[in-house]
């Protein structure tokens, strides 16, 4: 008896290890595997290009799937880091998380591939290049599509306080809030309408819809960090935090979470939002009759020259060394973001893929006739930042999102103490 | 059946669950313990660092503000939690109209997803549009800040945690008021004694023992404190609602902190250990 189960529990061992063995070392280096993000009109994109390709490439295919469904993306691309199970081309990296993952020594040196500088320098500004280059001095990442953010208006509200255009500056910003204010107060004497909201939260991502595209509008487009040291400790910094700070202060932002009702712009609660080209179809799709929206710049400093940078949440493409043939899939990606798909990726998507002159090159022309509310992100597009090239900006944001919260919302520090002790702690963080 | 198998079939009746408790306790413990000594990002590899989590976690001012919440938390939840379960309880315990609709209706809460109690009172406790401050204004009264104002933050979610949990401890109480004997009451009648002198001198004491089940049960309950300032308040206003179990998730799962998160997880495991063993000689001392 006790024999027949060793033979038993022997069988299921060398069975398992036959399956995971062959599973690792039968890659078949001419059919690798791409994950897209996982949304709708993402997958269908994806679908799109994959079937073209495998029409064309019989001997070389691809196999598609959406990364699988977690609480993040970004979640699930960490496990499958951990379990070794990563895909071969992953399309929807956040630019702020491809360093840790160059330095943990998963993802391939794209600069490394035949014909790689050629392609992004042909495709990219060097402004671009120089962004997404490691300190290393190697390229872990293809910049691919972006959603800059901008300021986004109730054009209704705008022309009802009898202003020309949108607030540009932050002057212009604080007088037509007061005038919103003003018209917004309810019977018992309290708020019940805002000029703009953001997101009260702590959580570190909060601080791209307001500080940092704020930052990158005031400063030109400088860096948060440099040489592994917080490069924010300026006067562009303190300017924000000061504005934003005014802003809560008056009460032309609300300090409650409004985010769990229906749509608080589309239902006239607040003027003006920091937001990117998503809004568009859900806003069009849902908004009351006679409501009218538009895009503009981030507001800026009175004082601002030059052009108007934002941040543009850049989602990349990666391809990781468990690859068998990386060559191949660098192949795929320049097939999937050639400007015949990029055009396909903004029509099903609305997102901007990240390539130079795109409002000028003729192939995209029509989109924008089509999509005039897009024109305005195409030439945001000229003027747009994603993150350093440099590891635990989780924490550098948090970090920035705990000294906000003390300075911002509830005023317990001054903006130069809250940034002078951001920097402090920041570069405490790469100090260790 | 020879006496070799006789004795092999016991153990392979009960390997699924040390299989069971093998992969996903015993090994999970060890390995957090192993952790502890150790700076792990997941994706890297680990780096031994011997006590530095440990000393990193006495000098965390964030974790010691973690801790001061969840106790103030458990200082506002656990009285409020007793006082009101055992005020339902009793009154739930008479012979009173709907009896067993209002028995169902307190305890509907406690089935319902906590995720969905804490959204919804995310919205009663708005600060500008919020029910409850619409009532007060309407009183004519100021607002308050529940859960923008650091001072209530806290309070807020303890408000909150006992409305959620209550029917739980009125149904743990009413079993122990049904226990005490009748006869008690009948004689304390007779005697002249006051409905009050009745609850303090025979309820109370004979209830003592769901009495401090219940206490036990809450505080461990609200060390575990996590989805209510995870979802309403991200550990804000200024930390104030930053429970020790958020602060531990967030350093693994935010920044992936695998090392310092477990040093401070088998920390927060050793002091709920403590508190329940100091509450468990309690309880024997009062029997």
């Amino acid at each position: 008896m006790t024999k027949q189960w060793i033979n038993i529990v022997v069988l299921i061992v060398f069975a398992l290890s036959q399956i995971t063995c062959s599973s690792k070392n039968e890659r078949n280096p001419n059919h690798l595997i791409y994950w897209s993000s996982n949304n709708t009109q993402e997958i269908e994109f994806a679908r799109y290009v994959v079937n073209e390709w495998n029409k064309n490439n019989p001997s070389r295919k691809i196999s598609f799937q959406p990364v699988p469904e977690g609480q993040s993306s970004e979640e699930i691309i960490l496990a499958a880091v951990v379990g070794k199970t990563t895909p071969d081309i992953y399309s929807n990296m956040w630019q702020g998380d491809v360093e840790d993952y160059a330095r943990a020594g998963v993802l391939v040196a794209l600069d490394t591939l035949k014909g790689f500088k050629d392609f992004i320098y042909s495709r990219c500004d060097s402004n671009v290049v120089k962004e997404v280059t490691s300190p290393d001095g190697h390229i872990y990442q293809i910049p691919w599509k972006i959603n800059p953010i901008m300021l986004m208006y109730n054009k209704n509200i705008i022309k009802h306080l009898g202003l020309k255009h949108p607030p540009e500056t932050y002057s212009q910003f604080d007088s037509a809030s007061e005038k919103f204010k003003d018209e917004n107060i309810d019977k018992y004497g309290y708020v019940d309408k805002w000029f703009g909201y953001s997101e009260v939260l702590v959580t570190w991502w909060q601080r791209f819809f307001d500080f940092y595209p704020l930052y990158l509008a005031a400063s030109g487009g400088a860096p948060l960090i440099k040489d592994y040291k917080a490069a924010f400790d300026n006067k562009y910094a303190v300017e924000v935090f000061s504005f934003l700070r005014n802003l809560y202060a008056h009460n032309y932002f609300a300090k409650e979470r409004l985010s769990v009702r229906q749509d608080i712009f589309l239902a006239g609660v607040i003027a003006t939002r920091f937001t990117g080209p998503w809004e568009i179809s859900h806003a069009d799709k849902f908004k009351p009759k006679g409501f009218e929206f538009d895009f503009t710049h981030m507001p800026v400093p009175d004082n601002h020259r030059g052009p108007i940078y934002t941040y543009c949440d850049p989602k990349n493409i990666v391809i990781f060394k468990t690859c068998p043939n990386a060559q191949l899939a660098w192949d795929f990606i320049k097939y999937m973001i050639n400007e015949k798909n990029d055009l396909k990726l903004l029509k099903l998507t609305n997102q901007i893929p990240r390539r130079k002159n795109l409002e000028t090159d003729s192939l995209f022309t029509d989109y924008f006739k089509n999509n005039p509310k897009m024109i305005e992100f195409a030439k945001q597009a000229r003027y747009v930042k994603g993150t350093d090239p440099y590891p635990n900006l989780t924490e550098v944001f948090d970090i920035i999102s705990q000294e906000y919260e003390a300075c911002v919302i509830y005023g317990k520090k001054s903006p130069q103490e809250a940034i002078d002790d951001a920097a402090k702690q920041v570069n405490l963080l790469y100090m260790k | 059946m020879n006496l070799k198998s006789k004795k092999i079939v016991p153990y392979l009746l009960v390997s699924p669950y040390i299989i069971y408790f093998l992969i996903f306790i015993a090994f999970p413990v060890l390995f957090s313990i192993v952790l502890t000594f150790h700076k792990w990002n997941i994706i890297s590899p680990m780096q031994y660092t011997g006590l530095t989590n440990y000393i990193h976690l006495i000098h965390d001012e964030f974790f010691i503000k973690s801790i001061g919440n969840t106790l103030i938390f458990l200082a506002i939840h656990i009285p409020l939690q007793i006082i009101i379960a055992l005020f339902l309880a009793e009154v739930l315990n008479q012979n009173i109209k709907f009896r067993g609709f209002f028995r169902g209706a307190f305890f509907l809460p406690v089935i319902v997803s906590g995720v969905v109690v804490t959204i919804l009172w995310q919205q009663l406790y708005g600060f500008d549009t919020g029910l409850l401050n619409r009532i007060l204004i309407f009183l004519g009264l100021g607002r308050i800040g529940w859960l923008v104002d650091p001072s209530w933050a806290m309070p807020s979610i303890a408000i909150m945690a006992t409305w959620k949990n209550v029917g739980l401890y009125v149904i743990l109480f009413l079993v122990g008021l049904q226990t005490v004997p009748k006869n008690y009451y009948e004689a304390a009648d007779l005697e002249g004694a006051t409905h009050w002198q009745k609850f303090s001198r025979i309820t109370m004491p004979m209830i003592n023992p769901t009495i401090f089940m219940v206490v036990v049960l809450s505080t461990i309950g609200g060390f575990s404190l996590f989805i209510e300032p995870y979802i309403m308040t991200g550990g804000g206003p200024l930390n104030s609602t930053l429970s020790a179990v958020l602060y531990i998730y967030k350093q693994g799962f935010f920044y992936y902190h695998m090392g310092y998160s477990a040093t401070l997880g088998l920390f927060f495991a050793a002091l709920i250990l403590g508190v329940v063993m100091i509450q468990k000689k309690f309880i024997e001392k009062e029997k």
